[in-house]
């Protein structure tokens, strides 16, 4: 019948109550998933992308995924080949996922997601469309490399046990004008030549055209405005499920570069690029939901979260630590950290302060819904499927296993709350030491990850900086 | 094949002309039941109510439990007459449209579209037009002001379950069942935010179409 869809499916859950801990994901039992009974064929998502491109004129599309630092990666396909493509996966070397630290070739199946369908809104001339892919073994078992599976893995484990994820986010960048060389400080643009160039603020043009680019791409923009220091901008998300908000994170970022690359400027995600301003961060807001109900919501309006939420809470901040090498995953991250600028240094939450880890902002009466706590480590530049992934796992392990949340901290004092690592140095060993990193990721996406890590470190130790020369040539 | 279900006895002309319109008719006892008796439980795309055979239930009760049947509410009614009853007055305003007795295979194709888009707002090239919205069922193409808009699969699909369910209020859970079906993690607030979504790139003109029931869920306006 017309409007009726022609696919149903039974979930069942069983989760593993009798062990009393929750199913290993990456090696999951039976016990802990969640079965799948598709009655009929799903081909529709297949037909209305194949429908799409011959009614658009679309010339090609772009298969996207990500490597393990969240870096998006692409390959063209012609549309002759989009369907063999929807059908069967397009081959790869699975170690183009792994970063600068490949460990071999290895072939992998690329699975383009038609629900991630999309035409690009800034290729008008010819048109292009993306879809976010899968990548699998070629026998299709999962392949460890993939983080969005991950993620994926993660949020079905959730599921499982009758939570889903939602998630807001609000991200911070600059935009510069053209980049020098060999790391020059770059030209901001609220001061510079580019002010004049044109009459009305490039910083509102350009915000203008990106959230035109990002609603075209089905990503809601909540708010925008011009941050703290020059040439800073944020932009904040509207909340959505995990999976749906680390595409559209990764989406962000490419559709803010494109925006800017029009506009003759560069866009940049580096959590720390002026050493005198703040940072860029991105701040994420997070909740659980039982159906249509906020689990974290307390009917108390004195009582900041529920007893679930505050277990949740307590799991992400019990592993945050060694999580930091995920949240902020560059050396240049725990600049931003270091100096300041409300970003957090500390493992502290609290509902008033500025520079606490996570903010449980304040309740607005009537709006159940909205009750959430602010993660405010993580910055731009991270991998949103990985850090998504370790959060929902960290706040999940503190539902079932009941942890207690520490004391709220008053006006951001510490209260002898344990620091955050210090560099990526020390944030990759409490990493790639962390059994929850191991437990949720598996060692293939944790070891290539602590990889990647100790190869830039080792670049860095390398390294002859402007500090060593102004702190040292006279001196010495 | 698309199902029709024909209700009241003397159904073997009327069964061979839906056959010829490429229908898959099946006969409904006419004892009171709503469905026929062999296994098919999914809505039809036609019902089709020979009014002057029925005795019990009456045209017009059967035509109130099709509408209050939470499958079969959906399903556009036919009621067909023989045009010497018509001045008693027995079904002519049931269902969604009045078919008079005998008629041709041209006629009952007519009335099929036209009951049809009684129900759902699809015009008989299988597009739905609302104002300067247009949306092609065919080909999964939506347009605004002759401009295509770019929908991803989901959002398309939600859009067309409203558009197709003009004026009816349909809760989260049931959109949830409906639309999306299977195959989703993102639970009861998938729905706002694909609301949202679609709301974003009907732009000004059309966003309000999609009205939010406060506690409810969401209503399609269609005019």
């Amino acid at each position: 019948m017309p409007g009726c869809y022609e696919t149903a499916t039974v979930y069942e859950r069983r989760v593993n109550d009798s062990t009393g801990c929750q199913p290993n994901w990456t090696d999951r039992p039976k016990t802990g998933r969640l079965i799948r009974h598709t009655v009929q064929g799903v081909n529709g998502r297949d037909e209305f992308v194949l429908r799409t491109v011959e009614e658009r004129g679309v010339r090609f599309i772009r298969l996207w995924f990500v490597d393990v630092l969240g870096l998006l990666k692409s390959f063209s396909i012609p549309v002759s080949e989009l369907e063999s493509a929807l059908e069967e996966g397009v081959g790869l070397d699975g170690s183009s996922l792994e970063g600068a630290s490949r460990l071999r070739e290895h072939d992998v199946i690329a699975h383009p997601d038609p629900r991630t369908f999309q035409v690009l809104p800034w290729k008008p001339d010819s048109l292009v469309a993306r879809m976010f892919c899968d990548v699998r073994q070629p026998d299709d078992g999962p392949f460890g490399g993939d983080s969005r599976a991950t993620l994926r893995r993660v949020l079905e484990h959730a599921a499982a046990l009758g939570y889903t994820m939602q998630v807001g986010c609000e991200v911070e960048f600059f935009i510069f004008g053209a980049l020098g060389t060999n790391g020059a400080v770059p030209t901001t643009l609220d001061d510079g030549a580019y002010f004049d160039l044109t009459p009305l603020d490039v910083g509102s043009d350009f915000r203008r055209r990106t959230i035109e680019y990002l609603e075209q791409m089905g990503i809601p923009v909540k708010a925008s405005h011009h941050e703290v220091a020059p040439s800073q901008h944020e932009i904040q998300l509207a909340h959505t499920d995990g999976l749906s908000m680390a595409d559209s994170i990764s989406t962000f970022r490419i559709a803010v570069k494109e925006a800017a690359h029009e506009l003759g400027a560069y866009a940049t995600f580096m959590p720390k690029p002026l050493a005198a301003h703040p940072g860029s961060g991105m701040h994420l807001h997070i909740s659980l939901f039982e159906g249509e109900r906020n689990a974290f919501h307390h009917t108390d309006a004195e009582t900041p979260l529920s007893p679930t939420g505050r277990a949740f809470l307590a799991g992400v901040l019990a592993h945050a630590c060694e999580l930091t090498a995920v949240t902020n995953q560059w050396i240049n991250s725990y600049r931003r950290l270091a100096t300041g600028f409300e970003a957090p240094e500390f493992v502290s939450w609290t509902r008033r302060g500025a520079a606490a880890l996570v903010r449980v902002p304040s309740r607005r009466p009537g709006r159940a819904e909205a009750t959430r706590f602010e993660l405010r480590s993580p910055d731009p530049a991270c991998n949103p499927y990985m850090v998504l992934a370790l959060v929902l796992a960290a706040g999940l392990r503190g539902i079932e296993r009941g942890y207690e949340l520490q004391a709220e901290s008053i006006d951001d004092a510490p209260n002898g709350a344990p620091r955050l690592p210090l560099d990526l140095r020390e944030a990759t060993d409490l990493f790639d030491a962390s059994e929850l990193a191991r437990e949720t990721l598996g060692d293939r996406l944790v070891d290539v990850f602590v990889a990647n890590k100790r190869r830039e470190l080792d670049d860095e130790r390398r390294t002859v900086t402007e500090f060593d020369r102004t702190r040292y040539l006279r001196l010495l | 094949m698309s199902d029709a279900w024909i209700y009241g006895s003397g159904s073997e002309d009327t069964s061979r002309l839906l056959a010829e319109l490429g229908f898959s008719p099946h006969r409904v006892a006419a004892n009171g039941t709503l469905r026929p008796p062999a296994g098919e439980s999914r809505a039809p795309a036609l019902a089709l109510v020979l009014a002057n055979s029925l005795e019990q239930p009456s045209c017009a009760e059967l035509c109130a439990r099709l509408a209050a049947d939470e499958e079969l509410g959906e399903v556009p009614v036919i009621v067909a007459l023989p045009s010497d009853v018509l001045s008693e007055g027995i079904g002519v305003v049931e269902g969604h449209e009045l078919l008079v007795e005998p008629f041709t295979a041209e006629e009952l194709q007519a009335r099929i579209a036209r009951a049809r888009r009684a129900v759902s707002g699809i015009d008989h090239d299988d597009v739905v037009r609302v104002g300067s919205l247009e949306m092609n069922l065919a080909t999964y193409q939506v347009a605004i002001d002759d401009r295509p808009v770019d929908f991803t699969y989901m959002e398309y699909e939600l859009l067309k379950f409203l558009v197709t369910h003009p004026k009816r209020v349909f809760s989260r859970e049931a959109l949830l069942n409906r639309v999306w079906g299977y195959d989703y993690y993102g639970g009861a607030r998938t729905v706002d935010v694909h609301v949202r979504r679609v709301r974003a790139k009907l732009g000004n003109e059309h966003a309000s179409r999609i009205k939010t029931v406060r506690s409810v869920g969401y209503r399609w306006e269609g005019t």
